[in-house]
């Protein structure tokens, strides 16, 4: 049996598709483009829930530690994915904690091929690391990184903004203990 | 004397309890000024970031070609602005979000984020200066 979502977004893709899920694997399809994405049931590794910016979004981890991202869930979609991944794949649907406070101070994380910015340990965002164009250090406490336009397409007007570069003020060599992610462990 | 700015302490504030309280703009993956909730809400690849306007310091905006570029500078310790720092931190040894940059196509669009922002931020100075002298 097929589940069908409505008006979800494959990564950062303009357009609104379908989303299915079926005990064969996952599938994307646009609804204006041809742009399509399946991912087989053997694949998959785990999945995550969190909150974006077009409200949720379901990640899922792949055989060869690539992921698939997939936005535009709502908050009532939570427990009805949730027992879907369970039940066809296997694998808990675990809620990835993002924070809103506003803070522009926390901790830089490197996660895998991000680096996360995490403020009272919990998710502010995440930098993809595949997509620094160029980074540089100034003054030993200065840190940029700038980023490759994502799209080759003529600059419309309608586009999202971009952002190109972002500076840390990294203050020194300072060790910050007691995080979550240090604990239990072993 | 300058006895004025030596009681400064870091006083805590939050833009957001919690996801439910972002606004529906925030979807748009473009920079949105909440004035209600005193935020500005960055996109950063996909996620909706929102910045109380404390932590501004200010905004600069420069046309490059068929790009308008929007510069947003944060407080943070250890900028060289030639005078006293009289800023508080919370945390000082964290790290920190110095700036960041955003580019788009449309100017006018940009503009009115610029004046929004700077806006927002003479307002909340205006308050707390008010707030200050009628504690005096």
């Amino acid at each position: 049996m097929t589940t069908q979502f409505d008006r979800i977004y494959h990564a950062l893709s303009p357009e609104v598709g379908k989303f299915r899920i079926a005990a064969s694997g996952i599938a994307w399809k646009g609804e204006d483009s041809d742009a399509m994405v399946a991912v087989s049931v053997n694949d998959i590794k785990w999945a995550q829930w969190l909150r974006v910016a077009r409200n949720h979004q379901l990640r899922v981890g792949l055989k060869d530690r690539r992921r698939e991202t997939f936005d535009g869930f709502m908050r009532e979609d939570h427990d009805r994915l949730a027992g879907l991944m369970k039940q066809h794949f296997g694998v808990t649907l675990e809620t990835k904690e993002v924070t809103f406070k506003g803070w522009n101070w926390g901790v830089a994380d490197f996660q895998g091929q991000d680096l996360a910015f995490l403020v009272s340990n919990k998710t502010s965002f995440e930098l993809p690391l595949r997509q620094v164009a160029n980074s540089n250090i100034a003054g030993r406490t200065e840190v940029s990184l700038e980023f490759a336009s994502t799209s080759n397409k003529r600059p419309s007007k309608h586009a999202p903004d971009e952002m190109t570069e972002i500076r840390f003020y990294v203050p020194g060599t300072t060790t910050r203990g007691g995080r979550d992610s240090e604990a239990g462990s072993q | 004397g300058t006895g004025g700015k030596e009681g400064k302490t870091w006083k805590r504030f939050q833009s957001y309890k919690g996801e439910a309280a972002l606004p529906k703009e925030a979807e748009s993956l473009r920079i949105f000024v909440d004035r209600k909730a005193q935020t500005v809400i960055l996109p950063i690849h996909g996620f909706a970031v929102p910045f109380h306007i404390n932590t501004i310091k200010n905004v600069s905006k420069n046309d490059e070609g068929e790009f308008t570029y929007l510069r947003v500078n944060f407080q943070t310790p250890g900028q060289l602005a030639g005078k006293k720092e009289d800023t508080p931190f919370e945390d000082p040894d964290c790290t920190f979000i110095r700036s960041m940059t955003y580019r788009s196509a449309d100017g006018h669009r940009f503009d009115a984020v610029t004046k929004q922002i700077t806006d927002l931020k003479k307002e909340v100075n205006k308050r707390e200066q008010q707030k200050k002298e009628m504690a005096d």
